[in-house]
């Protein structure tokens, strides 16, 4: 598919990586639409995309704004599921005797914002693509994470489940004429990283990754572009990550 | 029935030629789910050329109405 005019909405699309995607989206021509919860930082781009609040958790309010896009433009023909949350916390926090097990409630919120939403967006985007028998792109963003990673389990488990869901949409949606596919950062030099990750730990990572260096928003939003653009990729889990899992 | 179609219905379910049939429906064949469905259509479409509406797809669940379909859309589909 072409860049160049297409109708591309991006969720968490107003920060951080997000915001890489829809910049360099819109620069190669397409026309891009921003969803993200954070109003803050959607009213600091609304003048350079067409901006949407949403929560993409809640089904109802995914519809609305579904059918507003489509009202506007008259198709949605990329989806790029981005919106989620880096969530850290260990199984067994032996500091914290009492209570040292994971917080059940907070692994169901990292579940539910972190996968539940990409299945949330995907079904209501996906049904206005079969609905107008318009082709279309789903790319979900998913994670080194996914492969499991100590000290989140929750958010490992999201991104396992992104991956899953992102391999069986490519084999249900293709005879549709619908690609899904995933790109899987490693880590990436965005302020949610440096938040997440103390010095010492940046410093390991890139000791790990044979490229010695995070990777920069940018490059995540290039395999974005490359899987849009190839109409022979379907089912691929992209690694972004300077060759930290191989 | 034209062999065309015959030919679609034949590949798409795995069925032996005589065993399709203007009677034949989505309850007489044990994998025409919706997966399977969505192939059919598919196959439709490549084969003759046209796109099918989505209300059209629903309708389609026997032999005796993709045919009905097919007609209304203008395809030849002979006896």
């Amino acid at each position: 598919m072409e860049l160049e005019n297409s109708v591309v909405l991006v969720t968490g699309g107003a920060k951080g990586l997000g915001l890489a995607i829809s910049t360099y989206l819109q620069e190669l021509g397409s026309q891009v639409v921003v969803v993200d919860v954070d109003s803050e930082a959607l009213a600091s781009v609304s003048k350079t995309f067409d901006c949407h609040l949403l929560n993409v958790t809640d089904p109802d309010n995914v519809k609305v704004v579904v059918k507003e896009v489509i009202k506007k433009y008259a198709r949605i023909d990329v989806l790029v599921n981005n919106a989620g949350v880096i969530f850290s916390e260990p199984m067994v926090n032996i500091m914290s005797p009492s209570n040292i097990m994971h917080d059940y409630s907070r692994f169901r919120d990292s579940i539910v914002v972190n996968m539940d939403s990409v299945f949330i967006m995907t079904s209501a985007v996906v049904e206005q693509m079969v609905m107008s028998r318009g082709k279309g792109i789903i790319i979900n963003i998913s994670s080194i994470s996914a492969c499991g990673n100590e000290g989140q389990t929750a958010y490992s488990a999201a991104k396992a489940g992104v991956n899953a869901m992102t391999i069986s949409w490519s084999k249900e949606l293709a005879r549709l004429g619908i690609r899904c596919n995933a790109v899987a950062p490693g880590f990436i030099s965005t302020d949610s990283t440096q938040a997440a990750l103390n010095e010492n730990i940046l410093t390991h990572i890139k000791n790990s990754t044979p490229l010695r260096r995070l990777g920069e928003t940018q490059e995540v939003a290039q395999a974005v572009g490359s899987l849009i653009t190839n109409d022979f990729m379907n089912g691929v889990i992209l690694n972004v990550n300077g060759g930290l899992t191989i | 029935m034209i062999d065309r179609l015959t030919d679609v219905l034949s590949e798409v379910f795995g069925l032996r030629k005589d065993q399709v049939t203007s009677e034949l429906t989505q309850n007489d064949v044990g994998n025409w789910d919706s997966l399977k469905q969505m192939d059919l259509i598919t196959s439709i479409e490549r084969e003759f050329e046209i796109t099918l509406e989505i209300q059209e797809i629903i309708r389609m669940n026997s032999v005796a109405n993709i045919i009905g379909v097919l007609q209304e859309k203008g395809v030849n589909i002979g006896a």
